[in-house]
Order: structure tokens, then C-alpha cells, then sequence
């Protein structure tokens, strides 16, 4: 019966699919309705924002984001519910053996140069390829580095739970403002400033750098849930 | 000025692309996991800062980046395959010693670690 069902789903999804390819007609441009010249033509005119993706993905698309990192912190939140019962004491993390000291020594000194990687990335996110999700990671990757360098080490999870939702209640707050200043959810009311430099783009690189402290939150919180999850 | 940069930075980047190469050819001729490591690791050291040294010169706007990014593959680069090595020894994996040769050091203390650990 429940195969039956699925079978159903599935073929009604196929259906709805296969009906949208259906609906473009073959090796005709269908972005005929001016939302791609849009884009190019207000990214660098209207938010003189050097990078295209980073102005689509923040300013004209901005909800579809906040969508986005609700959908990774509900992720961390479940995954940390999910892990709770099943977590070490703080000493008995899963190591097969303890790091030699040159890594633990060779982390200390690169932790710091990671870290300022990460951030670098997500405050030229407007200027340069990648932005708040890449340079959060980054950071998330030199949190790693340290976990598995160092037995003893940890993160506060009150620390990663407040850094989260500062991030998450400013992203909202700069939305709304937007609706104040602007009169839709994230518009830009900041001055735009000159194309290429670091301060220009108005709210753009303010919403990035928060996305990427609140990616850096989460997946550090993940990491360490999934670091000090008992073995059964 | 700009030619000479262009000439230094054009050899560096040669150099480097040899020793790339000599170290991809390293991995695929090598016999064993340390032997793959010290030609993986050496050569791209070598080859990795050249080459980005090379195109700091070519560019010369970008030369504190490169410096930069030079001193990060000279620390990250032995560290990470040291981790390697020692993890793959840890494992159990011991090199290939040849006929007549059985200079091991770290087997000793391998071996140590690992009757204290059954004793305990």
C-alpha cells in the first residue's frame, strides 16, 4: 500500500516535471521577460556592486537567502536535538590518538591566518568571487583544525548560540529597515557609494558579513556536535 | 624594470610547473604511502611557492598576496602530510624496507606505545 502511494507521488511529481519541459519550447532563449538585463543593469548602476551573483543573491533575491539560513539553522538545531542524548562528556571525544605537536604547534600558528581568510572573503563578498556561506565555512574549517589539533579544546556553544542570533535578528532588522527606507522587505537606503571600493554597495556587504558570521556559528556548532558524538 | 620582473617571474613559474609535474609523476611511479608522501609533498612545496611567487612577480600589485600565500603553503604543506604520515604509521602501515636495511627508528617506539597500551 505505502509502495503504491509513493509510486503515485512519484509519478504525479514526473508528471508536473516533465509538463514544465514540455511548456519551453526547445533552443528558444525563454528569459525573455527582462529580469536577466534587469539584473545586469541595475548591479552595477543601481548598487554598484562589482559582483553580480552577490548582488542577486543579497539584494534582489535577499528573502530567498533568509530562507536559506533559516534552513541551515533549523538543520544545526535538529542535528545538535537529534545528537544530545548521544554526546560525549567533555573528555572523551571521538580521537583514535591524541595530534603530535607539530600539528598542535602548526595550528596555533595557522588558526589565526584561516580565520582572517574567512573574514576576508566575506567582507569583499560584493567585490570578489565568494561571500557570507564561503568565508563562513572557512572559518568553520579552521574550528576543525583546532578540534582535532587539541584534545581539551572547546567552543562555547552560548558563545556560538548569541554570535547566531545577533546575525539572524540584524539580518531581519536591516530587511525591515529596508521596508521603512525603502518600501520593500531589503531594499537598499544606504548610499551605494563609487563601484570597486571596499565601503560601497550600500546594504549589500552589511547583509553578507552577517551571513557570514551566522554560517560560521552554525557549522562550528555542527562540527562540534558531530566531534563529540559517542560511538554506539 | 618591467621586462626583467616578467623574465624572473617566467622562470619561477617554469620551475615550479617542473616540479609539479615531477611531483604528480612521483605519485603515480612511487611503490608506497611514504614514498608517494615525500614526492607529493617536496615537490609541490617547491613547485606550489614558485609558481605563486612567479605570477606575484609577473603581477606586481599582487606580490604581498603571493608572499602571503607562499608562507601559508610552507606551513600548511609539510604539516598536513606529517599528519599523514603519522597517521598511516598509527594504522599500522610500515614502509618498505629494502634487502638489508632495517633502520626503522620510529618502530621502536611504536612498538613500546603499543605493548604499554596492552598492558594498561
Amino acid at each position: 500500500m505505502k509502495k503504491v502511494i509513493v509510486l503515485l507521488l512519484l509519478a504525479a511529481f514526473g508528471y508536473y516535471l516533465a509538463a514544465t519541459f514540455f511548456y519551453i519550447d526547445f533552443g528558444i532563449s525563454h528569459f525573455t521577460n527582462g529580469v536577466r538585463d534587469y539584473y545586469l543593469a541595475h548591479t552595477v548602476n543601481g548598487l554598484s556592486v562589482a559582483n553580480t551573483v552577490t548582488s542577486i543573491v543579497v539584494s534582489f533575491r535577499g528573502f530567498d537567502t533568509l530562507g536559506e539560513v533559516t534552513v541551515l539553522f533549523l538543520a544545526a538545531s535538529a542535528l545538535g536535538s537529534i545528537l544530545y542524548k548521544r554526546r560525549h562528556k567533555y573528555e572523551e571525544r571521538v580521537v583514535l590518538f591524541p595530534s603530535s605537536r607539530i600539528v598542535q604547534a602548526g595550528s596555533k600558528l595557522l588558526f589565526p591566518a584561516i580565520i582572517l581568510l574567512g573574514v576576508y572573503v566575506f567582507i569583499h563578498g560584493h567585490l570578489s568571487p565568494g561571500g557570507g556561506f564561503q568565508g563562513g565555512t572557512i572559518i568553520a574549517t579552521g574550528f576543525l583544525l583546532m578540534l582535532l589539533a587539541y584534545q581539551d579544546y572547546h567552543v562555547s556553544h552560548n558563545i556560538l548560540s548569541i554570535v547566531e542570533s545577533m546575525a539572524g535578528i540584524l539580518f531581519v532588522t536591516f530587511g525591515l529597515l529596508g521596508f521603512i527606507g525603502g518600501g520593500t522587505f531589503l531594499e537598499n537606503f544606504l548610499p551605494v557609494g563609487e563601484l570597486g571600493d571596499l565601503f560601497s554597495g550600500g546594504v549589500v556587504p552589511i547583509i553578507y558579513i552577517l551571513v557570514g558570521f551566522k554560517v560560521g556559528a552554525e557549522l562550528t556548532g555542527v562540527i562540534y556536535t558531530v566531534l563529540n558524538e559517542k560511538d554506539i | 624594470m618591467r621586462e626583467v620582473l616578467e623574465i624572473i617571474g617566467g622562470i619561477f613559474i617554469l620551475i615550479g610547473s617542473i616540479f609539479l609535474f615531477l611531483g604528480a609523476l612521483g605519485i603515480v611511479r612511487m611503490p608506497d604511502v611514504y614514498n608517494r608522501l615525500q614526492a607529493g609533498t617536496k615537490a609541490t612545496t617547491l613547485g606550489g611557492m614558485s609558481l605563486i611567487l612567479g605570477v606575484g612577480l609577473l603581477e606586481p600589485d599582487w606580490i604581498f598576496k603571493a608572499i602571503i600565500l607562499v608562507l601559508f603553503i610552507g606551513f600548511s604543506n609539510p604539516i598536513s602530510s606529517h599528519a599523514l604520515a603519522r597517521a598511516m604509521y598509527k594504522r599500522g602501515r610500515f614502509p618498505i624496507l629494502g634487502k638489508g636495511e632495517n633502520m626503522d627508528a620510529y618502530r621502536e617506539v611504536y612498538d613500546k606505545n603499543k605493548e604499554e597500551e596492552v598492558k594498561s
